[in-house]
């Protein structure tokens, strides 16, 4: 208990904190530089793609190590290509991009990487070589959809196609890849198309337009890229029973998912057309957590890490046979298989329930939420 | 001293003049250097030659475009295909140039760039100036048919631009000097220098100013319109170059979203909507300072979500700026409101007059009526009837079409029941951008107007019906806010419409955006959703509300005090000003009567859809601009009728029903229904 030893003590204790502060200081400017450029971000995938991105930043594993920017470009993809020059200029390390045009940034692209920037692309995709890709095989998604619609009608009926942006490469490929698929079965007829912009509220007036002229009774199923749980809302307002409404291949809407459930499960907050309803459907999509995977390989290559150019990921897809309610919503309930979320946590129908994958534990539900990461 | 200035004087030249005549072109110089100034000042190092060379050729694509458009503005008229166009020379680029060939000239493809623009030129130059129809309508047909063509071209993206284009349009024309987009404008810029001040010039500025006084002076009307069109297509066309050979590939949507930031560029530039004032200068810095706002958002780090906010606000701070003279509004707004409290005080305001009948008394039959034989309805409304009736002839026409390809139309009742619930939204938003329209504005805040609405009341009613009777008047007067913002921003800062709604619907976007955190919560109740989508005697019900409305709008424009003020200010401002017409507050109004709309049409979509999500009104900004010059109004104001528009909204959504009935690529029915409309709209052209 002699004085000098607690002087040693205070003073080793200020040299700690010094020392500590100085480690912080460094690493601050150790920091990765990445920046996020986004598209429009006033529709309802790109704000949940963006909290997942954030939430992933600010995961106590990369916290220290990145210091991620956000920039919009809107949809104009002549701003992306002066955002991502602005960006390198910046000194970026990395940036992560949402591409607006497949093809229009190659050229940007190209000349970041030419100055040691990595650029990662996630969802859709960049065909610049030099730029590494996050995203599902837009194909398979067309393919699996069309064919599990033609084996829940037997080979035979009359469906209608609900389409995405047209003149994107996504709903481009989605769509001819089905149409490959029921231009093999002459049984098949496809009466009706809408242009439905991947959005729900756009999916009910084109819906709305071609009822005008025919009955759901006309109709034997629906392909959509995105608005199934519309189309049952639509025919439980036509009179329908649940157990009447058509096989649906569509979206990963959280809100068909709960559809999907059967009819009498138990769910919080539920309210029709929100409700478990047995609907026969098949649920895929392009899963918004892709955003936030693209940072984490993009950290894992400028530590240095092997990361490969085209990262496909697997085609979350659920059927009526596969739809498992989860509790909570944590990365590990999700692991062990549940898919859908309780209306009561959710209260967006339209919100994108394909949240899960293994590659990423470090964000769940609230990431895709409020941008909150897994502890 | 004084010999000296007569003798500058003699010569033509004063600073002054020129700076009064180039006012808006000088002060979006200065707002350009200042903003250029601040991101050298924020950022890190210094500007490099490599971050000019940058700058320079990311905004030489909407540069270019927004100079044709300038042209077509001074003339007078607008052009909505601009983008289309941009896209449609892309692809065809993209298409057909070789990728085995290693070079291509550049001659060769930057002519036909421009060649195929200056020809969409000519299509749009043939319907306005020959056929005299209104720009507006003829060039959204144009945008739509070239949109189709467009996709027929390339339906993705994809297609090869030989580099050789990129080496030359992106590189430098004196190596560490000067870029060479700096030189591509420079060159269209001294193009026009020498246009300006030929005939043509003279008659394009004459025209724009008064067409009738042009007319009457000898100016041939018909060919400087025709013309300003096809030059304009051509600079559309260089843009389009010039974006390939930038991209280096093809994308047939590349262009589309281009449009709306072209105006603002125009206008930031000092060009006056209307024409006849302005020109390309000013417009290449205004596009300029679009593309700098990126950088600056950049470098200072604004959140995602703040970054519309922000930009909205330089969008509003750089109109502004020009505001700091002598002449302008703001000032003459400072002005009348100094003089209004000198004069309060003084005790000699109107309103502290005593209250006393001072009209003046013309005969002693005054209040005994000059009972004239009423002329028959027919002759009465025959204007009336001549422009509103085509709409509904297209609508008929439309409907016999719908029932020969796709049957079940005509003595179906529910497809009468499905077309009018899907126009009561148009049907709704014709009343509010019907009334900003007959003023002479335009009101582009309406998408982020519905947007907000549609989602602050999801969030409040949250499916229950009792909320909604808090929740409805809350949400109607948040609307009102956002139309007095508007209005107040056009009447006493002096924005023009376009840049102020402009601006507003960036704001809203963002604030849209924080409020939900990016993901719109809650739903709609019961009675809402039944109201749209229920049935009431197996009608549904919004169609009783629908007719209500439109009784309503009818009477409120055709047969109330405030209604005939919108036509008088359309007519002529100045004359309703002088005829003591409050114009400040009545277009104050007619902006809050917008948001109003826009917001009921939020409502009811957020029924309509069970819940509201973000963009929910992106589709209906365009369209609500067509119903209303499709039923027969002037888009510059004075003219229309709200049973027109009516009619618009019902032919524009029943010519969708028929298409969407069909199996049709989206391309071919692009191209029909932009084809549809011109045709219907050939029975709108003025006639001398």
């Amino acid at each position: 208990m002699n004085f000098g030893s607690n002087l040693r003590q205070i003073a080793l204790g200020v040299g700690v904190t010094l020392g500590v502060l100085g480690a912080a200081q460094a690493q601050a400017a150790d920091k990765h530089k990445i920046y996020l450029s986004m598209s429009f971000i006033g529709n309802d995938w790109q704000a949940e793609a963006a909290n997942m991105v954030k939430a992933m930043a600010a995961h106590k594993s990369m916290a220290d190590k990145v210091d991620l920017k956000v920039q919009v470009a809107g949809p104009n993809a002549n701003r992306q290509i002066q955002q991502i020059n602005a960006m390198v200029q910046a000194g970026a390390d990395a940036i992560v991009v949402f591409p607006i045009s497949p093809t229009a940034l190659n050229k940007v692209v190209k000349n970041a990487c030419d100055k040691g920037v990595k650029v990662f692309a996630y969802d859709a995709e960049i065909t610049e070589p030099c730029a590494y890709n996050i995203s599902i095989d837009q194909e398979e998604a067309g393919r699996v959809t069309a064919e599990w619609l033609v084996d829940k009608l037997g080979g035979k009926g009359e469906i209608v196609l609900v389409t995405g942006v047209p003149g994107t490469s996504v709903d481009d490929l989605r769509t001819k890849a089905a149409r490959e698929v029921f231009a093999k079965h002459p049984d098949i007829k496809v009466v009706g198309e809408a242009v439905g912009m991947w959005s729900q509220a756009v999916a009910r007036t084109e819906l709305s337009k071609i009822l005008a002229t025919r009955t759901w009774d006309d109709l034997d199923g629906l392909w959509m890229q995105v608005g199934c749980f519309t189309a049952n809302a639509m025919q439980l307002e036509a009179g329908k029973t649940a157990d009447q409404l058509l096989p649906c291949a569509g979206e990963g809407a959280n809100g068909g998912r709960i559809q999907m459930l059967p009819a009498g499960t138990e769910v919080e907050g539920a309210a029709s057309p929100y409700a478990p309803l047995g609907a026969q459907r098949i649920s895929y999509a392009s899963p918004p957590y892709s955003g936030g995977l693209a940072l984490k390989l993009a950290v894992q290559a400028l530590e240095g890490a092997d990361v490969p150019k085209k990262t496909v990921l697997p085609l979350p897809v659920v059927t009526s046979d596969t739809i498992k309610l989860c509790q909570e919503g944590t990365w590990a309930e999700m692991k062990s298989g549940c898919n859908a979320f309780q209306p009561s946590l959710v209260s967006n129908p339209g919100w994108f329930a394909s949240i899960f994958s293994d590659q990423t534990p470090e964000i769940g539900l609230p990431a895709a939420l409020v941008g909150q990461p897994e502890d | 001293m004084s010999v000296r200035l007569d003798g500058t004087r003699n010569t033509g030249f004063s600073p002054s003049r020129l700076f009064a005549r180039h006012n808006g072109a000088i002060i979006a110089i200065l707002v350009f250097a200042f903003l250029l100034g601040s991101v050298d000042f924020i950022s890190p190092g210094p500007l490099s030659y490599f971050d000019v060379s940058f700058l320079s050729s990311g905004g030489a694509t909407s540069a270019l475009a927004a100079i044709g458009q300038t042209i077509v503005i001074l003339s007078g008229g607008f052009d909505l295909s601009a983008g289309a166009v941009i896209s449609l020379v892309n692809v065809v680029l993209a298409k057909s140039m070789d990728p085995i060939a290693a070079s291509a000239s550049i001659f060769v493809w930057t002519f036909a760039g421009i060649g195929i623009g200056m020809l969409v030129g000519a299509f749009n130059g043939f319907f306005i100036a020959v056929l005299m129809m209104q720009p507006i309508v003829v060039t959204l047909s144009t945008m739509f048919i070239v949109q189709g063509v467009t996709l027929l071209v390339m339906d993705k993206p994809g297609g090869f631009v030989s580099p050789d284009l990129g080496a030359f349009y992106l590189g430098d024309a004196i190596p560490g000097w000067l870029p060479m987009p700096i030189v591509v404008i420079f060159a269209v810029l001294l193009a026009w220098l020498w246009l300006k001040n030929t005939r043509y010039g003279t008659a394009l500025y004459a025209l724009g100013s008064d067409p009738e006084s042009a007319r009457a002076v000898g100016v041939n009307v018909t060919l400087t319109k025709f013309l300003a069109y096809v030059i304009a297509g051509g600079c559309y066309g260089l843009a389009g170059v010039f974006i390939s050979s930038q991209t280096g590939s093809g994308d047939p949507l590349v262009g589309n979203p281009l449009l709306l930031s072209m105006f603002a560029a125009v206008v930031i530039g000092g060009t006056r909507l209307g024409g006849g004032q302005g020109g390309p200068l000013g417009t290449v810095f205004g596009a300029y300072i679009l593309m700098l706002v990126v950088n600056i958002l950049l470098v200072l780090d604004v959140s995602a979500y703040y970054s519309t906010i922000a930009e909205g606000a330089i969008l509003i701070f750089a109109v502004l700026a020009g505001s700091l003279t002598h002449s302008s509004i703001l000032a003459q707004q400072l002005r009348g409101a100094r003089a209004r409290i000198a004069a309060w005080r003084a005790g000699r305001l109107v309103s502290q007059q005593e209250d006393t009948d001072r009209r003046l008394r013309f005969s002693s039959s005054a209040n005994g009526m000059i009972s004239a034989p009423q002329a028959p309805f027919l002759v009465r409304h025959a204007e009336t009837l001549r422009y509103a009736l085509p709409a509904y002839v297209g609508l008929i026409l439309v409907v016999i079409v719908t029932q020969i390809w796709l049957g079940r139309a005509l003595f179906n009742p529910g497809y009468w029941n499905s077309l009018l619930v899907l126009s009561s939204f148009l049907a709704v938003l014709a009343l509010g951008q019907g009334a900003v329209i007959l003023t002479g504005g335009i009101d582009l805040s309406v998408p982020w107007t519905i947007g907000l609405c549609g989602i602050v009341l999801a969030g409040m009613v949250n499916g229950s019906d009792a909320a909604l009777f808090y929740a409805l008047p809350t949400v109607l007067l948040i609307a009102c806010a956002i139309g007095f913002a508007n209005g107040f921003g056009v009447v006493f800062l002096g924005i023009s419409p376009i840049v102020m709604t402009l601006a507003t619907n960036g704001i809203l976007q963002g604030v849209a955006l924080l409020y939900s955190q990016g993901t719109p919560d809650g739903f709609s109740s019961p009675m809402l959703r039944w109201f749209m989508t229920g049935k009431l005697m197996s009608v549904t019900p919004i169609i009783f509300f629908l007719i209500a409305f439109g009784v309503g709008a009818v009477i409120l424009l055709g047969r109330t005090p405030f209604g005939r003020r919108v036509y008088a200010i359309g007519n002529s401002p100045r004359a309703a000003q002088l005829s003591g017409i409050a114009t400040g507050r009545t277009l104050i109004l007619v902006y809050m009567l917008s948001a109003f709309c826009a917001a009921i049409v939020g409502i009811m979509l957020t029924g309509f859809s069970g819940q509201a999500s973000l963009g929910m009104g992106d589709d209906y900004l365009l369209p609500s601009i067509a119903i209303v010059v499709v039923g027969g109004a002037l888009i510059t104001g004075g003219r229309g009728h709200y049973i027109g528009m009516l009619g618009g909204a019902l032919l524009l959504t029943s010519l969708q029903t028929l298409l969407a009935g069909t199996t049709l690529p989206y391309a071919s029915r692009a191209i029909l229904f932009g084809l549809v409309v011109l045709v219907a709209v050939l029975a709108l052209r003025d006639r001398r």
